[in-house]
């Protein structure tokens, strides 16, 4: 009952936001081109379904989900090289810190001149922005893991994989689930930007052609489905959360 | 069972070597129950630890003499339960005998046997953080004995509870040790503890740490209230107590 209230609430919160910018454009009679109502955007966005929506859409979860797998992959197993040699990180910390704090989107255009049009410097921009904030998390999730553990660890006389895989990684999967969470939301900001700078498809590019045709109205559709489109990223780390670390939930 | 010759320990802070354990020789036999007490830092947990391989000795020989043929693990309850939070108070009793390559229906059975022996039947699907202190080390004995170790190595196992939950389990390890035929090597800083569980207590001196004097206890077995009112054990304690000054 009190949930049913709740998700009432938010729909009523939108509606009213909704209302409010509907009777804005109607009274003012704001033009389309520079704020269109919210009548015109679903049109847009119902006319963009029947034709290429879904085919542009595709193509960014596509990107998305391959650069965020080949990101969180590569971070996290240069996070747990880090975590494992001192050495490695005294020589590696200075370039990471200095690559983590570098604006990597001021270089995509760069990347677009390095590694061409195609989908190989997409793909580079997303790993780039999601490759940092997990290996940070990684690195610091397995070197906060107990030393009491490691003791258990030797006591037991487990193997180095044992102690990942039953040890380290469970224990360090709270902090890394901060990278992921940093890194998807990154990551579907990298594709729309990626596709911004080059090629033909993607939501990305939809937003470009929208705007470069004064399509307002069309833009303004593909920066919801966008949002939407986050916002079910974000959903399925945050299930994916609950799901492995329930133990910390349950009573 | 145990023989220790000469284990020492030295290591160094900003350069200067500090001693946290000097030679030591000390002789456990089989199915004995031996206390090491001492102030903080008198190396008594540096001496448990060497003897788990935790930490490595700077010099000394031990040989510790197993009967069981079974991979060479000895039993170690830590101060703190040190359970992995992630899995319940039966898969962590579990734990040793699952990374050990034991079958599952082998390793469940004998979880079960173990936490019905400390007490703690109808938790095995409790995760460690539903469980009291107590629960929690008792889990953590259970665990320590899934192995079947001969020797069971404890570091101030219930230093971090409260006395009557200390009472409690005291008597419980007491009955354990006389189920299962442990050789315990018990270190505390409780002299009470220490009078009421041991075949002979070992008295060391702070820094640099080593052996002071060694007290058989020739309390009558079982133990238990009436040990407590005994005036040999009050007469003991008394004697420990003037030791450790």
């Amino acid at each position: 009952m009190r949930g049913l209230w709740r998700i009432l609430e938010t729909v009523l919160a939108i509606a009213a936001i909704i209302a409010a910018w509907e009777l804005y454009t109607r009274f003012y009679d704001v033009p389309d081109f520079l704020l269109p109502s919210p009548v015109s955007v679903w049109n847009a966005l119902v006319e963009a379904a029947k034709g290429p929506l879904f085919g542009h859409l595709f193509y960014t979860v596509s990107i998305l989900t391959l650069g965020y797998a080949v990101g969180v992959l590569l971070g996290g197993m240069s996070g747990l090289l880090l975590a494992k040699s001192a050495r490695i990180e005294r020589w590696l910390s200075g370039p990471i810190l200095f690559l983590q704090t570098a604006p990597k989107i001021a270089l995509a255009p760069l990347f677009v001149i390095w590694f061409g049009l195609g989908i190989t410097s997409k793909l580079i921009l997303i790993v780039s922005l999601v490759f940092f904030p997990v290996l940070i998390a990684t690195l610091v999730g397995i070197r906060s893991v107990d030393r009491r553990l490691h003791d258990l660890a030797q006591v037991l006389h487990l193997s180095p994989w044992q102690r990942f895989r039953r040890i380290e990684f469970p224990a360090a999967l709270p902090e890394m689930f901060i990278g992921l969470r940093v890194g998807a939301v990154q990551a579907v900001v990298g594709a729309i930007l990626a596709e911004w700078m080059a090629g033909k498809q993607g939501l990305g590019y939809l937003m470009t052609f929208a705007t470069a045709t004064y399509k307002t109205p069309l833009l303004f559709a593909a920066v919801i489905v966008t949002a939407l489109l986050g916002i079910v990223v974000y959903q399925i780390i945050e299930l994916l959360e609950r799901r492995l670390l329930s133990w910390r939930n349950q009573p | 069972m145990i023989t220790i010759r000469g284990v020492h320990k030295e290591f160094s802070i900003n350069g200067a070597s500090v001693t946290a354990l000097s030679p030591t020789d000390l002789d456990v036999s089989r199915g004995e129950f031996v206390s090491i007490i001492g102030p903080s830092g008198c190396g008594k947990s540096t001496l448990l630890r060497i003897l788990a391989g935790l930490e490595k000795a700077s010099g000394g020989a031990i040989a510790i003499e197993d009967g069981s043929s079974s991979r060479q693990r000895v039993g170690f309850v830590f101060q703190e339960p040190v359970l992995l939070p992630w899995l319940s108070a039966l898969e962590n009793v579990r734990f040793p005998l699952d990374t050990a390559g034991v079958s599952r229906a082998e390793a469940d059975n004998r979880a079960l046997q173990l936490l019905k022996l400390v007490g703690l039947s109808g938790f095995e699907a409790a995760l460690p953080r539903a469980l009291s202190g107590g629960m929690r080390q008792r889990v953590s004995i259970a665990r320590a004995l899934s192995y079947d170790p001969s020797l069971l190595l404890m570091d101030e196992p219930f230093g971090a509870l409260d006395l009557i939950t200390r009472d409690r389990l005291n008597d419980e390890l007491l009955s354990i040790w006389a189920q299962t035929k442990k050789t315990i090597l018990f270190v505390t800083h409780s002299v009470e503890e220490a009078a009421y569980l041991s075949d002979r207590v070992v008295v060391m001196t702070p820094r640099p740490g080593r052996i002071k004097s060694i007290y058989n206890v020739s309390l009558p077995r079982p133990r238990g209230e009436s040990t407590k009112l005994d005036p040999a054990f009050h007469q003991l304690m008394a004697e420990l107590r003037r030791d450790l000054i």
